[in-house]
């Protein structure tokens, strides 16, 4: 598994960034996977979440959820409300609103099971992040969402783990596809004066079905950029015919390192070997399973 | 002063109120509880200016600067005061922004005598919280530390050896377990494959079952469950006397509220004077005399335009003018009737919130109210009342109020309908103001309002004998730099009232019409025009 924390932090990366392709396909076990790893290499470092994470019950299906603990000299940013009491984390700064109240950077001095959460605007999430890089030598982990990611984008020191599992689709196959698909969309390039096509057509907001149904039946050939590759809304069929059909681009890439894959879903349940394999064969990235130890 | 908001955004009162926003939240709340000033009030508002112009002159601008910097960073205790004393429990971020708070008390104060402000005048400290929070602040962090209590350090210290207890003991199982399994994941479960462990072993309890494999976590065994037990126990203890230590917080923090919240009021009375000494210091301004029956100013700025202005590089004209009652104004378009109509009520609002008119010199009343009139209005079109009809149903609502202390600006009322029912009009407006005594500039295009009224008539130089550069035609950037060139922005006294010019032909080829309409205007006009206009004096 150390392969994996090396994949995340090579280069200049200070930031680990891990998104889930679905709900409960096993973001936070590999976030703390990975939060692991580093302790052991006695790298300590930081935590924060672009939403709300930790809490012992999905907020939305009640489902169970792994807590996030935090160990000793771990720096945390998490709203106002869901600083616990005991043990008392050291205060050293606040930053950022949020719906629960303004983002804390705190410090454990002991360790601590508790809900993280963070800001939710893209300012706010970028904001944090520095902050967090500023109060800490170590590296800085984000239990992330798919969706909220843009402010990260445009940049090498935020590297992005992408978790998939058996939540997400019904056998190996039609999860390796989202998978494949999904890092399609996040690894979209950045800009290339050289190998831009004739025509460029810049996309200023969201490229939805519609924008793609238009780009499809005019600008086929030419290179199209967005913003950042959160922009794209489209998925599935459609996507790779776009993909196909023109230059697809962004102004602001972003810097995706791994896939980790979680046999284990709700009502379901992969075999994990073959879904690793199949997850690092449809991506091409280095593929983990944390919890059975696999790498592919 | 009341205004609505409509003429509240056509004066730059809305731009008045954002420029002179305290920092802190105590200083915003200062500032919304604060009424402006009102007729009335007149000793009290330039007293108000004379204090702002004095610190002006006395306080570095830099030292300012820090100072609000200062407050900026500082936490509002109000909220944490009230709940510690009624009794609620407060949580080591209220001790950290208490402690904030009190600091930035200090800062503001060490900046204040920095900048060289009055030992009168010097912002407070509470120093009872630095002792009472100090054994937990450290480089402005906060920590609940072992300092506060022997006690808590006791219980802390048990802690701490209870849960090295059971990460010896969680160690030892796992020790144990990759015995038989080598090395373990890096997760509490973790999956064993049915192939490669068909039985399952001792040490592991099973938390999900699938043909392939088991997922597993370890098994606790009676020490280390007797382990977690007494870690469970441990942490109790220090989260109660952690509680405790909260507990005599928050009682020195309200026996400490009456200095703390006294010393916000006064860190925001100490905001929102010094948001004003800083938009002084910018933009200028004048402790105003006494105004009874006079609306007066020299070189006097509209500051949101001068400021819009400056952002692109273009000058500024300041603009004077000796406002007796109601008057109108005329001249030419772009020529700044407009923003004469703004500055008016600008100065009026600087006044009425207590800050020093962007003058050399000003004569202000304090007013009731500022009405804006003309011009389309989006709740026009949202009750689908025409440009006119709004200004009709507009000038019906603002005569209908008892007639106090006000100043009205009208511009261009009645220009969107037929041009000799227009006038009329706008004429008989002005007669009613001038009946009612009102502070009113009245801008037009129309001829002879002002004679037919019988009231002062003003008029914008305008371009006069100036020539414009007729090689920026078509290029609307350049010609609106020719137009800032050659405009004439003063505000004259019109001595007699045959002709109000519009410079429109000049401004409409400058602008790029087509040249042969300019031209064939320019024929008919000589045909129609009565003579040129009669002579200006300042």
């Amino acid at each position: 598994m150390d392969a994996l924390l090396d994949a995340a932090l090579a280069g200049e990366t200070r930031t680990i960034v891990v998104v889930g392709t679905a709900k409960n396909v096993g973001k936070t076990v590999a976030f703390n996977a990975l939060r692991a790893l580093a302790a052991r290499r006695g790298l300590v470092g930081a935590i924060t979440s672009i939403g709300r994470d930790g809490e012992a019950a999905d907020a939305l299906d009640g489902a169970e959820k792994p807590r996030v603990r935090v160990e000793a000299g771990t720096l945390v940013a998490l709203p106002r409300e869901l600083v616990p009491r005991t043990p008392a984390l050291e205060i050293v700064d606040i930053g950022e609103a949020s719906a629960l109240g303004r983002i804390v950077f705190a410090r454990a001095r002991y360790g601590a099971t508790c809900e993280i959460g963070g800001p939710p605007t893209a300012r706010a999430v970028r904001a944090t992040i520095d902050r967090l890089a500023e109060l800490t030598t170590g590296p800085v982990f984000v239990d992330g969402a798919i969706d909220r990611i843009a402010p990260l984008a445009g940049g090498r020191r935020e590297a992005i783990v992408l978790a998939t599992g058996a939540a997400s689709g019904a056998n190996v196959a039609a999860v390796a596809e989202i998978a494949r698909s999904t890092v399609a969309r996040l690894t979209l390039p950045g800009r290339d004066p050289q190998h831009e096509r004739g025509r460029v057509v810049t996309i200023a907001g969201a490229l939805d079905a519609r924008v793609a149904q238009d780009l499809l039946a005019s600008v086929s050939g030419t290179t199209v950029v967005v913003t950042d590759p959160t922009r794209i809304a489209i998925r599935g069929r459609l996507f790779d015919a776009l993909l196909a059909a023109v230059d697809l681009r962004c102004e602001r890439p972003l810097h995706v390192v791994a896939c980790t894959s979680s046999s284990v879903g709700p009502g379901r349940a992969l075999d994990p070997r073959e879904l690793v394999r199949a997850v690092a064969a449809a991506t091409r990235l280095p593929t983990f399973d944390v919890v059975a130890g696999l790498a592919a | 002063m009341n205004c609505d908001a409509e003429t509240a955004a056509r004066i730059g009162a809305v731009w008045l109120r954002a420029a002179i926003a305290p920092a802190s939240d105590f200083g915003r709340r200062a500032e919304d509880a604060a009424r402006p000033f009102t007729a009335g009030d007149d000793t009290a508002a330039r007293e108000r200016c004379a204090q702002i112009v004095r610190l002006a002159a006395q306080l570095e601008p830099d030292g300012v600067a820090h100072v609000r910097t200062a407050l900026r960073r500082a936490p509002d205790p109000a909220d944490t005061v009230s709940r510690a004393r009624v009794g609620d429990p407060l949580a080591d971020v209220d001790f950290f922004e208490i402690g904030r708070f009190a600091d930035a008390l200090e800062a503001t104060a060490r900046a204040w005598d920095a900048a060289g402000g009055l030992t009168a005048g010097r912002p407070p400290v509470v120093s009872e919280i630095g002792s009472l929070l100090g054994g937990g602040r450290q480089d402005g962090k906060f920590y609940l530390a072992d300092a506060f209590s022997e006690p808590l350090a006791a219980a802390r210290r048990s802690y701490a050896a209870a849960d090295t207890d059971v990460e010896e003991h969680r160690r030892r199982l796992a020790q144990a377990l990759a015995a038989q399994l080598g090395p373990l994941p890096d997760s509490p479960e973790f999956i064993l494959m049915r192939d490669a462990q068909p039985q399952l072993p001792a040490g592991v309890r099973v938390v999900r079952e699938t043909p392939a494999y088991r997922l597993v976590t370890l098994e606790l065994d009676a020490p280390s469950i007797e382990a977690v037990a007494r870690r469970d126990a441990a942490l109790g203890a220090v989260g109660y006397e952690e509680d405790l230590v909260r507990r005599d917080l928050a009682i020195g923090i309200a026996r400490c509220g009456a200095d703390l919240l006294a010393a916000a009021e006064a860190l925001g009375e100490l905001d929102r004077t010094l948001a004003r000494v800083a938009f002084k210091q910018r933009w200028g301004g004048c402790i105003p005399d006494a105004g009874a029956g006079r609306f007066a100013f020299a070189d006097a700025s509209h500051v949101p335009l001068r400021a819009a202005l400056e952002a692109e590089r273009l000058p500024y004209t300041p603009i004077s003018l000796d406002l007796p009652g109601t008057a109108v104004l005329t001249g030419p378009n772009m020529g700044g009737k407009s923003a004469a109509l703004a500055t008016c009520g600008f100065l009026a609002a600087c006044f009425a919130y207590g800050v020093p008119p962007p003058a050399r010199w000003a004569a202000l009343p304090l007013l009731d109210r500022v009405v804006w009139i003309g011009g389309e209005q989006a709740a026009d079109r949202v009750r689908l009342l025409s440009a006119f009809g709004g200004e009709v149903v507009r000038t019906r609502d603002a005569l209908a109020p008892p007639a106090g202390p006000a100043l009205f600006l009208v511009d261009e009322f009645a220009r969107t309908t037929g041009p000799r029912e227009g006038r009329a009009l706008l004429v008989a407006l002005v007669e009613a103001l001038a009946r009612r005594r009102a502070f009113a500039l009245v801008a037009t295009h129309f001829d002879g309002v002002a004679r037919s009224a019988g009231v002062p008539h003003f008029t914008i130089a305008g371009l006069g004998p100036r020539s414009l550069d007729s090689h920026a035609a078509g290029d609307i950037h350049a010609a609106l730099d020719a137009v800032a060139q050659a405009m004439d922005y003063r505000i004259l006294a019109a001595d007699g009232e045959a002709y109000s010019h519009s410079d429109a032909l000049a401004l409409a080829g400058l602008l790029g019409l087509d040249a042969a309409i300019v031209e064939r205007a320019a024929e008919l006009y000589a045909q129609s025009a009565t003579g040129p206009p009669e002579a200006l004096t300042e």
